[in-house]
């Protein structure tokens, strides 16, 4: 890539690429053995009142279409090929968004005989929104969290092309 | 001269990249417009561009069992019939780039290609949600195929030309929008059945089939499927305003028309439930052709004692 275009388009390129990533973060919303308190509170974060709409967040059904995978409760025997499916289906980039104390770490299901425990066991994860259930605001706060991290991570790929052209250049 | 004028007037103007931005633009006006009759903020107005460029970034999944060459193929087939399309209809106010004798047959027939190439895509994979998608998709096409059609036919008659700009030029000095005014409604709520917007969005019910005939589409090839939607839905806005609202001369009167179109649109998509597929077929069948051709009737009528 980089050979035909050139480090300048090439950075330009990761640039528009990355811009066009954090704006449009579609999601798609997984239940691996929650008590629902989580997704409850997640269909009201995507509600008129809260409104995701406006940083480009909608909330897709298929996982070919999505970006982000919001997880919650912690992983039961019986859903955690299923994650994992849901997980691999999703095309690259992916970003895995773990919801709730039990998503984290089990919480009062830890040591469950049908439970594996919680989601970083299973599939790597990305940010994680603590609470029990955690509120819209939270949820908010820690998506807007994730998409600034991609952001920076973004400019850091765009600064390593341009770190690498000055490199070539000298 | 005339070959770089038609290559700009296929790669830029009014046909290729002019349009796409205009078809993004009017997406973003629909979505904003739904959510400010939903008491929402709504999207930003790069929002439409930046979902089509992390599409077109994103990886593309080949799902087991499809025919590879189809499932790459369909989505560009799609995109060039109604970027095709655009040659003949009066975009942006402007006279069509390209204009025949029967050019609106061609027209119908290119705005189809859309649907028929997402209702193959959905029957190419074994996915079961994408299989029920694709029944719906083509069931629905053969439920407002016909009325559409007859709704265009009735301008036609009237200007007695198969030619986009001749009935254009006609509408000019009358709007048919008061004379055939059946043909307007059946005609507009034609063109949401054609895009699959609510309330006729059973083909891509979310709550029910995931996403029809595009679940199994990621990436590359659902962005392009998006972009032909939005481009068909700015053609058929512009066909439905040419020929109805008095026709489209200028840019000015474009942009008036088009967006109040637009909003009536986006007004319907607000206002109402999903219709089951079954109700979809019975409107359009029941209600809308029978309406359209007693209209048509009346039509001929008139003209022959005219005459």
């Amino acid at each position: 890539m980089a050979t035909i275009l050139g480090k300048k388009w090439d950075e330009a390129l990761e640039q528009v690429k990355t811009w066009a990533r954090v704006n449009s973060p579609w999601a798609i919303h997984f239940n691996s053995g929650s008590c629902n308190g989580c997704d409850i509170e997640i269909l009201a974060t995507v509600t008129p009142r809260y409104d995701l709409e406006r940083f480009g967040v909608k909330l897709q059904g298929s996982p070919r279409h999505a970006d982000i995978l919001i997880c919650t409760g912690p992983v039961t025997l019986q859903a955690r090929d299923r994650l994992k499916r849901v997980y691999e289906q999703m095309p690259e980039p992916k970003f895995v968004v773990a919801v709730g104390s039990c998503a984290i770490s089990g919480g009062v299901f830890q040591g469950c005989y049908g439970v594996v425990g919680h989601i970083d066991q299973v599939i790597p994860v990305d940010a994680y929104i603590p609470g029990c259930p955690p509120r819209p605001e939270a949820i908010i706060d820690g998506l807007v969290k994730l998409l600034g991290s991609l952001q920076a991570k973004g400019e850091a790929t765009a600064g390593e092309a341009r770190h690498d052209s000055a490199t070539a250049h000298s | 001269m005339d070959i770089v004028k038609d290559i700009l007037a296929i790669l830029i103007f009014p046909a290729g990249l002019a349009v796409m931005a205009g078809g993004l633009a009017y997406e973003w006006i629909d979505r904003k417009l739904v959510a400010q009759l939903q008491n929402r903020i709504g999207p930003r107005w790069f929002q439409p561009a930046a979902d089509i460029v992390k599409l077109l970034a994103k990886e593309e999944v080949l799902p087991e069992g499809v025919d590879s060459r189809l499932f790459y193929g369909l989505p560009v087939v799609a995109l060039a019939g109604v970027l095709t399309a655009a040659l003949y209809v009066p975009l942006f106010g402007l006279a069509p780039a390209h204009s025949f004798s029967g050019d609106l047959i061609v027209a119908i027939y290119l705005l189809s290609m859309l649907t028929l190439c997402s209702g193959l895509a959905g029957a190419n994979t074994n996915d079961r949600f994408s299989l029920i998608g694709a029944t719906r998709t083509l069931t629905q096409l053969f439920s407002y195929e016909a009325p559409f059609l007859l709704t265009l036919l009735g301008p036609a008659i009237v200007a007695g030309s198969w030619q986009i700009s001749e009935i254009n030029a006609y509408a000019g000095g009358h709007w048919l929008l008061f004379t055939q005014p059946v043909g307007f409604v059946v005609a507009l709520i034609g063109l949401m059945g054609k895009l699959e917007l609510p309330p006729f969005d059973a083909p891509e019910a979310e709550t029910e089939i995931v996403a029809g005939a595009m679940t199994e589409y990621s990436g590359r090839g659902w962005a392009l499927f998006r972009l032909g939607k939005n481009v068909e839905l700015i053609i058929g806005l512009t066909l439905i305003a040419a020929f109805y609202l008095g026709g489209l001369s200028d840019p000015l009167g474009f942009l008036l028309k088009t967006l109040a179109l637009l909003l009536a649109v986006a007004g319907l998509q607000a206002l109402f439930a999903r219709l089951r597929i079954d109700q979809t077929v019975g409107l359009w069948w029941r209600a809308g052709a029978l309406l359209v051709l007693a209209q048509l009737l009346a039509t001929i009528v008139l003209k022959g004692m005219t005459a």
